[in-house]
């Protein structure tokens, strides 16, 4: 009886804890939609999140004849935030292992990154887009990789550095071969450093592809779309625009967590279901 | 005069869950003033665990506990004894002094009080010039001399004492081990102090209490007291002395299970 | 004062300060040496290389001569006007100020935010992951919404709401999050030790909160606001280049308006570029300055 009971609110300590987050965004947006309809019936300049999402739904059923425009927005953004991430992470974690092979290097290239990263790099889009061409993605995707480059660099190439001197004695009293250090040692040290730069970069490069829009690229994008929208007052539509590029951004954060719970994570992820699965109905299975 | 009543006391963490553990069963102790309990028992027995029972730092799970005839909740909240830890937990921003200050901040002293009784805490455990120095600035020993200077800053009747001399190489260790008695004559104090060292348990204490592993129980207690109440006894002496080893042999086939 | 800033600078500050310059200066010569490179090209081969637009051209439209875009900087757009090395500098005056209110404001914000997630467990699972939420709104590209609010109904407020107040509080939206969240981490980085050992001593949250998890998060602190600093300067610009023509006097409407005419004068998008990164790196210098300053005086080690 008295086991039972304890059973309950250990299961309730544990759903609370994922319950929380969804409880306190239902009340926010509660809190939004209600105390507008009271201040602002009107909905001038900020929408309620019922007509913000209404916009969105009702333009997101237009995807099966092809006259979505949000849809299409998403498509032309999303490419070039996907691109620009993925080479700005790849060039990133390149250069920092590259740095690992010279304490120099190391020294030399890594106050330059720092130095770099607190220019706002923003500022280079209309200089890309005189050099790849106005209307073409490259010079978006470059913006985008740049953002993206740095953080990457720095974060990844001090994981790779700073690890435990201890530990690469023990490797060297080993007589093992750098690739064996950076295999073992190194890389094991860095993936968490990585793995909290990939989750700072992920929300930023949707930012960065967005507002570089506003100096060029294509005209069916969601940064352009937003400009049109505000500037014909339709400010729903504005909204659900913006909602869409952080539904976007969400999904990369959350793709960039997962990574890093299975890749950091002991327990391969079907032990972690399994573990779940007992927690939720309380049986263990086996012995 | 008792310090420490403890009663048929019991210890579980975590009731209940997956990771459950009994820390600590049928615990009987009296402690009275005055005396210096010396605990030790196998790593994991618990010793930590009741040293922050009587702390009050964390809930008795059944049995009886008292401190000064108090609840340890309220004895800590009316700062009735003082605490050392292994690693001395020293606050690397603030100088030795200062971090001597820490408690008697807390407790409202003025600051030319702090200062003064600061400086002389600092004499009692020889580290006059060193009142301006970070903890980054001083050895492991000195930062534990620290740690014991405020502990005893503001006077506390009762020591508890986990470990403190753990991380220090003997030499230190042996010189602590005089300075700490010494003070705690000087102020009469009541101490318990965990440590895991046999010869340390039975220099010091006027008994060491023995434990068992988990979970943890008190498999028997040795009476000591090498000193018979002398405080002027020598050292060394002692540390030759042929009943030291006696009771150390005691100890140990007591911790052995013998 | 003087002194104390020398000592500050220590050898390896300096290094780094003239690595980074050596850099600067191995930037101008390959941006040269690859001009030349094109254009010793003739048509055919030239049209082999660029193929696609891969790589910039390298005429002078593209890539002006180093001298040309130096030289702008003391030009003006008419005969006995401002220069724009003075638009820039004026520029970036009315970009910092922005900057600083969107870092006091996002700093302030952050922390409160900090101090509540940290007392209890629940809060920051509830709160956070809405926090980290909050950065992937694109909130930034909507400043002229957010400017238009400020020109809604704000008689109440004791002074009047200009336009490169919305821009700051767009850009406090991106300050705030670093701060908030390396927060939380440092008011929970005192180990159980130290708050064990104010337990003890019957302290109370607020003194624990104020002798303990204050001073402990201050290295943390430091590495925020160097984020935020970065982010502030980057928020303004931002603000003014989506709040278009209203956005006032700063960098980013003088980026915007050398970009609109970059076909007149190429040299100018390099003006604005220039003006963006010193402005950038002037914020983040500050910080570091005085980051080093406080924790070398509160003996903490700096976190990178
Ligand atoms: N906060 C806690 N939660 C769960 N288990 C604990 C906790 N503190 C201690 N324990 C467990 O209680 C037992 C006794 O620990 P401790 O008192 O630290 O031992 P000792 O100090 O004698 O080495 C150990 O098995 C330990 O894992
Ligand atoms: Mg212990």
């Amino acid at each position: 009886m008295g086991n039972e009971l304890t059973r309950f609110s250990t299961w309730l300590s544990t759903a609370l804890k994922w319950l929380a987050p969804l409880i306190f965004g239902v009340l926010m947006v509660t809190v939004w939609e209600v105390l507008l309809l009271v201040i602002n019936p009107e909905n001038f300049l900020l929408p309620r999140p019922s007509e913000i999402f209404s916009e969105l739904i009702d333009d997101l059923s237009k995807i099966s004849d092809d006259r979505s425009k949000i849809w299409a927005a998403t498509k032309t953004t999303g490419f070039i935030m996907i691109t620009g991430l993925f080479w700005g992470i790849v060039w990133g974690v390149a250069t920092a292992l590259l740095v690992t092979l010279s304490r120099a290097a190391n020294e030399t290239l890594t106050p330059i990154a720092v130095a770099i990263n607190a220019i706002p790099i923003i500022a280079v889009a209309p200089l890309f887009n005189n050099w790849l061409g106005l209307t073409s993605p490259r010079s978006n995707q470059m913006v985008v990789m740049m953002l993206v480059f740095f953080p990457i660099f720095i974060t990844t190439a001090r994981g790779l550095t700073q690890v435990d001197s201890q530990q690469i004695e023990l490797m060297n009293s080993y007589a093992a071969s750098k690739w064996k250090i950076l295999r073992s040692v190194r890389i094991p040290n860095a993936l968490p450093f990585f793995f909290t730069a990939l989750k700072l970069v992920a929300p930023l490069s949707i930012i960065a592809a967005i507002v570089v829009e506003y100096f060029g690229g294509s005209q069916n994008s969601l940064g352009a779309l937003i400009t049109a929208s505000a500037s014909f007052a339709d400010y729903s539509k504005a909204w659900s625009v913006v909602v869409a590029g952080s539904i976007m951004g969400m999904g990369l954060y959350f793709v960039a967590l997962t990574a890093e719970k299975i890749t950091l994570a002991r327990d391969r992820s079907p032990r972690l279901l399994l573990i779940a699965w007992q927690k939720i109905t309380g049986r263990t299975t086996g012995a | 005069m008792e310090v420490v009543s403890i009663s048929n006391l019991s210890k579980i963490f975590n009731t209940g869950k997956d990771n459950e553990v009994e820390a600590l069963r049928e615990i009987d102790l009296t402690v009275t003033k005055g005396e210096f309990i010396a605990l030790i028992g196998p790593s994991g027995c618990g010793k930590s665990t009741m040293l922050r029972l009587i702390g009050g730092l964390i809930p008795i799970t059944s049995g009886e506990l008292s401190v000064n005839g108090k609840t340890p909740t309220k004895a800590r909240e009316e700062r009735d004894y003082g605490m050392a830890f292994q690693s001395a937990g020293l606050l690397e921003w603030r100088t030795a002094r200062k971090n001597i200050e820490l408690p008697l901040e807390l407790m409202g002293w003025s600051k030319a009080e702090r200062i003064k009784r600061a400086n002389e805490m600092l004499e009692l455990v020889q580290l006059g010039e060193f009142a301006r120095s970070r903890p980054a600035e001083l050895s492991g020993g000195m930062q534990q001399r620290v740690a014991i200077g405020r502990a005893l800053s503001f006077n506390p009747a009762l020591l508890l004492m986990d470990e403190p001399f753990g991380a220090l190489d003997e030499m230190t260790r042996e010189h602590m081990q005089d300075q700490l008695l010494d003070i705690c004559h000087k102020t009469e104090s009541t101490v318990i102090f965990v440590t895991h060292s046999i010869p340390e348990a039975v220099f010091l204490s006027t008994r060491v209490v023995v434990m068992s592993p988990r979970p943890g129980q008190i498999s028997s207690i040795v009476e000591t007291n090498l000193r018979a109440g002398d405080n002027t006894a020598d050292n060394t002496k002692i540390r030759n002395d042929e009943r030291f080893y006696k009771k150390v042999t005691e100890v140990r086939e007591a911790l052995y299970g013998k | 004062m003087g002194k104390k800033l020398f000592l500050l600078l220590n050898k390896a500050a300096v290094r780094r300060i003239l690595i980074f310059i050596a850099f600067l200066v191995l930037l101008a010569l390959a941006y040269t040496a690859y001009k030349a490179f094109g254009q010793a090209l003739d048509d055919r081969q030239r049209d082999w290389w660029f193929i696609g637009s891969f790589f910039p051209r390298t005429d002078d439209r593209n890539m002006p001569p180093i001298l040309d875009i130096l030289s702008e900087f003391g030009k003006s757009p008419r005969i006995g006007g401002e220069t724009y090395i003075s638009q820039l500098f004026s520029g970036a005056l009315f970009t910092l100020r922005e900057a600083f209110v969107a870092f006091v404001v996002g700093s302030i914000v952050g922390l409160v935010l900090a101090v509540l997630l940290a007392q209890s467990k629940l809060a920051e699972r509830g709160v956070m992951p809405w926090v980290i939420v909050s950065q992937t709104i694109p909130l930034i590209a909507i400043t002229p919404l957010v400017v238009l609010w400020g020109q809604a109904n704000l008689d109440f407020l004791p002074w009047e709401w200009k336009t490169w107040m919305s821009v700051s509080v767009i850009a406090s939206y991106l300050t705030f999050f670093p701060v908030a969240v390396n927060g939380v981490r440092g008011l929970l980085s005192p180990s159980s030790e130290h708050l064990e050992l104010m337990q003890s001593y019957g302290a109370s949250r607020v003194s624990i909160l104020w002798k303990i998890r204050f001073p402990a998060s201050l290295p943390f602190l430091f590495t925020a606001f160097k984020l935020a600093a970065t982010a502030a300067v980057v928020g303004a610009i931002v603000g003014e280049i989506s709040t278009g023509v209203s956005g006032g006097q700063g960098l980013g409407k003088l980026i915007f308006e050398f970009a609109r005419t970059y076909a007149a004068a190429p040299e100018r998008l390099y003006l604005g570029v220039i003006g963006a990164g010193i402005t950038g790196l002037f914020a983040f210098g500050l910080i570091v300055l005085v980051e080093k300053t406080i924790l070398n005086s509160t003996g903490q080690q700096i976190r990178e």
